[in-house]
């Protein structure tokens, strides 16, 4: 399935109204913020329509995975093109099985949970909370809507940034080591490390964290928390590091802003599990018909590297993050 | 006090379906648990089995938000290990009450924002420890969850 697609539910005592942009999204946040009622109030749609009291407005079958534990598997595998949505009580949704049956799956999956889920590439910009807005006070309607929960995630500080902590060893890495002569490199190699190495720099440095956004919602709870204990560090997480080099427009396809515009009109979900490796084959694509150019992730080919293509790149970094590292 | 297992347990109570299936009308009596509905579900006890929430009126007991069905399972069966990550963020401060006059055990496969402050103590069974204070709770879950 590829595109956004855009969901109203209402009863007369509830209004839900939220837009699924990607293959995973994830609901998580404080406790009675209306989430299982959401997935209640489908559930009521999917078996009885519209007699079921449930207006519901979506342009693909919306489906409630309420099965046995036991079967999710074929359960989930005869669903295709629809937009499935499961509830906390799921333990297999943190299984390697179940990102399996995502990875090839042609459904997008709104997956209620607050337990992070290190087996799905999912994006930091596809984590909501609900909150309601309206007067709540029955039995007027109460809108609910939903945010992204790291939105608010720390951008920029004052000071120069000491350090940038990377979550590459390859391409990304090499060009940042190059590029930047103020600021110290760090790789953490891997997003599943760069907490832990984040608690290891020292806390006087001001740290810059870069990673891939597009797969990076599960470790930033984490990340967050250590944030928060040692200060001093921004947070910069475009999709990938190769989103980054097809924006800064060194590549001359005319096809590429508009792609990067609307990325969801462009991915299919059962062929690229994250976007991330979307716009890796999209710059691969793009630079291998020119042999200096010719991209691999372990390894930053040298006219990425020139002074003027090193501007570039680097001019596609908002400005605030970018004046703290040059 | 609290004791915490992180990461992925045997044999671990799910909380909200625990509730459904064994509630007691009694407790709902409790201004402990009264307490509890009021602040994480902004809902009155009224009587008997009626709960008046502002979202939809008059409801059962079955309809309180799973993050507060949890905590009144950890809370009536501290001899059973629940796991709390039913329970949101607005449950943290919740859980430390109950463990500050009852030993329980929860299950836990989130990193939860506890309050950041000096005087948090938890037991962390992983480690078989205390743990003192905000810095040492965030040092030692990253390692689990």
């Amino acid at each position: 399935m590829k595109g956004k697609h855009r969901i109203i539910l209402e009863t007369e005592r509830v209004k839900y109204d939220f837009t699924v942009r990607r293959n995973i999204t994830v609901i998580l946040g404080d406790s009675a913020t209306g989430k299982t009622t959401l997935v209640d109030y489908l559930n009521l749609y999917a078996l009885n329509g519209e007699g079921s009291g449930v207006r519901l407005q979506s342009d693909v079958p919306c489906v409630v995975f309420t099965g046995s534990q036991m079967y999710w598997k074929p359960v989930l595998e005869s669903i295709k093109k629809s937009i499935v949505f499961i509830d906390e009580d799921y333990s297999f949704i943190t299984s390697k099985d179940f990102a399996e049956t995502v990875r090839c799956s042609d459904n997008y999956f709104v997956l209620i949970t607050r337990e992070p889920l290190y087996n799905l590439p999912y994006s930091t910009k596809e984590v909501f909370g609900i909150r309601t807005s309206g007067r709540f006070h029955f039995p007027e309607k109460v809108y609910h809507e939903f945010y992204p929960i790291y939105a608010d995630t720390p951008a920029a500080y004052p000071s120069q940034a000491r350090v940038l902590l990377l979550e590459d060893s390859g391409s990304g890495f090499d060009f940042f080591c190059q590029a930047l002569k103020k600021t110290a490199c760090i790789s953490a190699a891997g997003n599943s490390q760069i907490a832990a190495k984040l608690l290891q720099i020292d806390r006087c440095s001001p740290v810059t964290v870069f990673a891939d956004g597009a797969a990076f919602g599960a470790f930033m709870e984490n990340l967050l928390s250590v944030c928060r204990l040692r200060g001093h560090t921004c947070l910069y997480l475009p999709e990938s590091f190769e989103w980054l080099l097809l924006k800064s427009g060194i590549l001359r396809n005319v096809l590429i802003p508009e792609i990067l515009q609307a990325p969801e009109n462009y991915i299919e979900s059962s062929k690229y599990f994250s976007w991330e490796q979307f716009f890796t084959e999209l710059l691969i694509l793009n630079s291998d018909k020119d042999r200096r150019m010719a991209y691999s992730k372990s390894h930053i080919p040298e006219i990425f590297l020139t002074e003027q293509n090193k501007r570039k790149i680097l001019d596609s970094i908002p400005d605030e993050i970018r004046q703290m590292l040059e | 006090m609290l004791h915490i297992v992180f990461g992925e347990m045997d044999g671990v109570n799910y909380g909200p379906s625990w509730f459904k299936a064994n509630y007691h009308p009694e407790w709902l009596k409790d201004p402990f648990v009264q307490e509890m509905i009021l602040d994480v579900d902004k809902s009155k006890y009224i009587d008997g089995l009626v709960i008046d929430s502002p979202v939809f009126g008059p409801i059962p007991p079955e309809r309180l938000s799973g993050g507060v069905q949890t905590l009144i399972m950890i809370y009536e069966k501290p001899d059973l290990v629940f796991n709390a990550t039913s329970c949101g963020g607005n449950c943290a401060k919740w859980l430390l009450k109950i463990g500050q006059f009852k030993d329980v055990t929860v299950n836990l496969r989130y990193l939860m924002p506890f309050e950041p402050s000096e005087d948090l103590e938890l037991f962390i069974e992983n480690e078989k420890r205390t743990i003192h204070g905000f810095e040492d709770y965030v040092c030692t879950a990253i390692k689990y969850v």
